[in-house]
């Protein structure tokens, strides 16, 4: 079975976070795949514009550190 | 305000109005989902640009359209490079780069300056324009066919127009925002038009202008 990645060498995946309110905490809202930072930021805040979010910050997803997950030990 | 000045606003609102149009063309046929997005988000943008632009012309004192608007294409002061659907990707990465960046640098200048309507009103656009100018940065950091590129900075350098006005001082700062030199073209400006601020003659497509009149929607009304 093959499985589709949109990831490759010239991409790779953002995580994107958001809030509306301070009191809010982050949270994950979606991602957007892209080649640069740059593009990631000017795609997450196209794609991700449903709400008023007073924040939207963006990650490479390859940054984030797992500490567990489901099927893991 | 001078006549001089609404004409400027009134070029930059049918350039927004156009380059929005032609940006939302490619919302399905850009390179990959994000961008069919971010073509959608940003002809929005320029398409609410546009209507902020068009509506700073009355409380000015200087409303330069009139009713040849209604049926004359050749009579909105848009670049000649929005004239057209684009042909390529390529071609809209060149628009979005430099011919979008150029608007901003200009609308950048009156917001700098003395005008208090623009100084307010025009602000916003600055804030949402920063995501267009690092979409295009960043696609033309992919490369860009020679030609397209060489054709949009031909038609900013004429939207900004000759050396010997106000606004030509601009193009270093467009070129520097886009990490690029001017690019040295031989430009002859006897047939510039000062009014729509391009080199050539002719205007919007028949289809495209039938739109933005509502005729094409007139079609579909039932008697």
């Amino acid at each position: 079975m093959t499985t589709f990645t949109r990831v490759h060498g010239a991409v790779r995946e953002y995580e994107v976070f958001a809030r509306k309110a301070r009191a809010d905490a982050l949270s994950l809202v979606g991602s957007v795949v892209a080649p640069d930072d740059d593009l990631a930021a000017a795609y997450a805040r196209a794609t991700y514009d449903e709400e008023r979010w007073i924040e939207m910050v963006i990650v490479p997803k390859e940054s984030l550190i797992t500490l567990w997950a489901p099927g893991s030990e | 305000m001078s006549s001089e000045l609404a004409g400027l606003v009134l070029a930059l609102a049918d350039n927004k109005q156009l380059l929005g149009l032609r940006y939302a063309e490619w919302a399905t046929r850009s390179p990959s989902l994000e961008a069919d997005i971010a073509a959608a988000a940003m002809g929005l943008d320029d398409l609410g640009h546009s209507r902020v632009l068009y509506g700073c012309l009355e409380p000015l004192g200087a409303d330069p359209r009139g009713p040849e608007r209604e049926n004359d294409p050749e009579s909105y002061r848009n670049l000649a490079y929005f004239d057209r659907p684009w042909e390529s990707w390529q071609q809209f990465v060149a628009a979005n780069a430099v011919l979008d960046t150029a608007f901003s640098v200009v609308l950048q200048s009156l917001v700098e300056g003395p005008d208090e309507v623009l100084r307010t009103r025009l602000r916003k656009m600055l804030q949402e324009e920063r995501y267009h100018f690092l979409h295009g940065r960043s696609w033309l950091r992919q490369g860009v066919e020679q030609a397209w590129l060489e054709r949009a900075w031909r038609e900013a350098l004429g939207f900004l127009g000759p050396p010997d006005d106000g606004l030509a001082a601009l193009a270093p700062q467009l070129a520097g925002r886009l990490e690029m030199e001017v690019p040295a073209l031989e430009i002859d400006w006897s047939g510039w038009d000062p009014v729509r601020r391009r080199f050539e003659p002719g205007g919007i497509d028949p289809a495209t202008f039938d739109m933005m009149r509502g005729l094409e929607e007139r079609r579909f009304t039932p008697a």
